[in-house]
């Protein structure tokens, strides 16, 4: 078989067809408006909290990995990391020397206590006792005063950081730079305020912004150092391969416990790429699940088309004869009906397209930041097509199976 | 030649009823011949032509158009045939109504798989030989009848087929109209085209040079008109 007769004369047939009647054209086309919007916006929406949650974690350094008590994402029982024991400071300064292809280990620890400045308050504050080496493993930079130094550490100087959000709710307009603050009862000196994360916290993630940075020493002789369970962040030299750099540090820390070949770890090893593992789990079902239902108004529409292409053959049965006669093959009528419904749906699409832009600008303004992006156009555009494909096959199968005879004889 | 059928039967089932449209016809008909068919309703004349033209094939017996046995083609080959050696123009014109002159005319060379700009060339070549050119670019609806059915003729000859089949071409029109696609019709068999015209009025038939009588399946005559003695007589002074 020879190429089917040239596209834009089939395009052009197509449009005619629509064009003959043009407000049930509209009103079909309706449907898949509606249909594309839908899907569109869900995965718009999804894109949008993807890029947000990815954008807060990225402070974690996706090159870190962070010695832990407890896995940050697990799933079974609870219970089988309770009973580990704490990670202790001095766990640190062994690792520190013992690992040798590390270039930075940060400890920290952390407890909630309430914040005051003046009159105002707030409640459960993350407060994090840190070092000076939180600049070399973590992304995240002060976006005015200073960070924490080694010699703010080795003083014990009762000094803060806080995130973007404290500042925001405590201070408001007021410049925080070197004002008292009571962290419990405790009064630090702001040094730093750090540059906006964006939060993860609607995800029930760490909240980056919601937290204030105090030297580790100073830390412990406020907030106490019995019992208190530590956090290891240790980043790899340039050119170490991660995997093998966990290889490492697990063993090292096996080292440090004291642990027999038979014994299992008793502490855990986390990074980032957990939580965003976790998270597109959690997302990806709630995509898919978003993705089903709006996917069934798109169905709705298709199933709206093909009842319209059903009237269309029929209608135009005579025409179909004439084609026929005049030396039209099935596959040329299969084509042109297709081609029609493609075209309907195609139409719908991209009003479709045009309509998820206006509502993404709405969303961006009062809800959250998101932006349609290329893939999702072409993918919507995609879907409106093989929507018209699969509504409009059945009724072009239909007229290209017509006998001329009878559908020259139709009136 | 330029068809030529032997022994042609056509049954039809109509409910547990079995109908003979066509007993063991064999007919022959040469080029630049100008044949009209002819007979009541139910002689199985509409048979006869859907046969012809290769709209349907037939039950038993053999069918060659031209150099082709269309007898046991399947629907795609026969629409090939049709494209390429066959142009129709029936009662109710039947063009497209979305589409313009050229358009309608242009449609059996799409369905050809010809090239748009060698389109364009015998196009304006079929819409010039009926006296269109000027209205090329007019819907079917803002025509008269004769100009339709002079648009249907354009679209019948755009390819240049080996038969122009005319089914009741007059049947819509007015007597005058009507004399004037027959004059149309007549200057293309002058122009050496194959025509088969189906009709049952006996005005129209003697435009042919041949008639055809069919009558319950069966070719009851076939004669030459006397127009056609006319030429003969003019030829062999």
């Amino acid at each position: 078989m020879r190429k089917f007769y040239s596209t834009t004369a089939a395009f052009r047939i197509a449009l005619e067809a629509i064009r003959a009647n043009k407000s049930r054209g509209i009103l079909t086309t309706l449907g898949i408006v509606i249909g594309i919007v839908a899907v569109v916006t869900t995965m718009t929406a999804a894109n949008g909290l993807g890029n947000r949650f990815k954008e807060s974690v990225s402070a974690l350094g996706s090159d870190v990995l962070y010695v832990s008590r407890r896995p940050w994402v697990f799933s079974g029982n609870f219970f089988q990391f309770r009973n580990r024991q704490n990670l202790q400071m001095r766990e640190a300064q062994k690792l520190n020397t013992g690992l040798k292809n590390a270039l930075a280990i940060n400890p920290t620890t952390n407890t909630n206590k309430n914040v005051k400045y003046l009159s105002k308050t707030l409640e459960a504050i993350n407060i994090i006792g840190t070092t000076e080496k939180h600049m070399v493993v973590s992304s995240s930079v002060p976006e005015s005063g200073r960070f924490l130094t080694g010699f703010d550490i080795q003083s014990k100087k009762r000094v803060c950081v806080i995130g973007s959000e404290i500042k925001e709710n405590l201070f408001g307009d007021i410049e925080p730079i070197n004002k008292k603050m009571k962290l419990g009862r405790y009064t630090y000196r702001v040094v730093g305020v750090m540059e906006e994360q964006g939060s993860a916290g609607f995800f029930g993630g760490p909240n980056f912004d919601r937290q204030i940075f105090v030297p580790i020493t100073s830390f412990m002789s406020s907030f106490g150092s019995h019992n208190r369970d530590f956090n290891i962040a240790v980043k790899a030299a340039p050119g170490v391969v991660l995997a093998d750099f966990e290889y490492e540090v697990i063993g090292e820390m096996r080292k440090i416990r004291k642990l027999k070949p038979t014994e299992e770890d008793d502490f855990s090893i986390n990074q980032m790429n957990q939580l965003v593992g976790a998270y597109n789990n959690v997302m990806g079902v709630i995509v898919i699940i978003g993705l089903v239902i709006t996917g069934i108004s798109l169905f709705v529409g298709g199933i709206g088309v093909m009842n319209i292409m059903f009237v269309s053959v029929t209608e135009r049965t005579k025409e179909i004869g004439v084609r026929k006669a005049i030396g039209a093959k099935r596959k040329s009528i299969l084509t042109q009906f297709l081609f029609e419904s493609s075209t309907i749906c195609l139409i719908g699409g991209v009003f479709g397209i045009v309509l998820s832009f206006g509502i993404t600008a709405l969303i961006n303004k009062l809800v959250m930041p998101a932006t349609i992006s290329l893939p999702i156009v072409f993918v919507a555009l995609l879907v409106s097509v093989l929507t018209g494909i699969f509504s409009g096959f059945i009724p072009a199968f239909k007229a290209s199976k017509l006998n001329p005879t009878e559908a020259l004889r139709y009136e | 030649m330029a068809l030529n059928i032997q022994n042609i039967s056509k049954k039809y089932v109509m409910g547990i009823e079995e109908v003979h449209a066509l007993k063991d016809v064999s007919l022959k008909i040469d080029n630049n011949e100008y044949v009209a068919i002819m007979g009541p309703s139910g002689s199985g004349k509409s048979t006869m032509m859907n046969i012809l033209g290769c709209l349907d094939i037939p039950t038993t017996g053999t069918y060659h158009l031209e150099d082709e046995d269309v007898s046991e083609m399947d629907d795609d080959q026969l629409a090939d045939v049709r494209n390429r050696k066959i142009g129709f123009v029936f009662q109710t014109f039947n063009l497209i109504p979305r589409a313009d002159v050229f358009h309608n005319v242009e449609l059996p060379l799409i369905y050809g798989n010809i090239v748009p700009q060698k389109r364009k060339v015998m196009t304006d070549e079929a819409i010039e030989k009926v006296g269109l050119t000027d209205r090329a670019h007019h819907k079917p609806n803002e025509l008269s009848g004769g100009q339709r059915q002079r648009v249907a003729i354009a679209r019948a000859l755009v390819n240049n087929p080996a038969i122009i089949f005319a089914d009741e071409p007059t049947g819509n029109l007015d007597s005058v109209t009507g004399r004037e696609i027959m004059g149309i019709l007549d200057g293309l068999h002058r122009a050496g085209n194959t025509i088969i015209l189906v009709t049952h009025e006996k005005e129209i038939a003697e435009h042919a040079h041949r008639i055809i009588w069919l009558r319950d399946g069966l070719i009851e005559s076939d004669t030459v008109t006397q127009r056609a003695a006319a030429t003969m007589e003019i030829v062999n002074n």
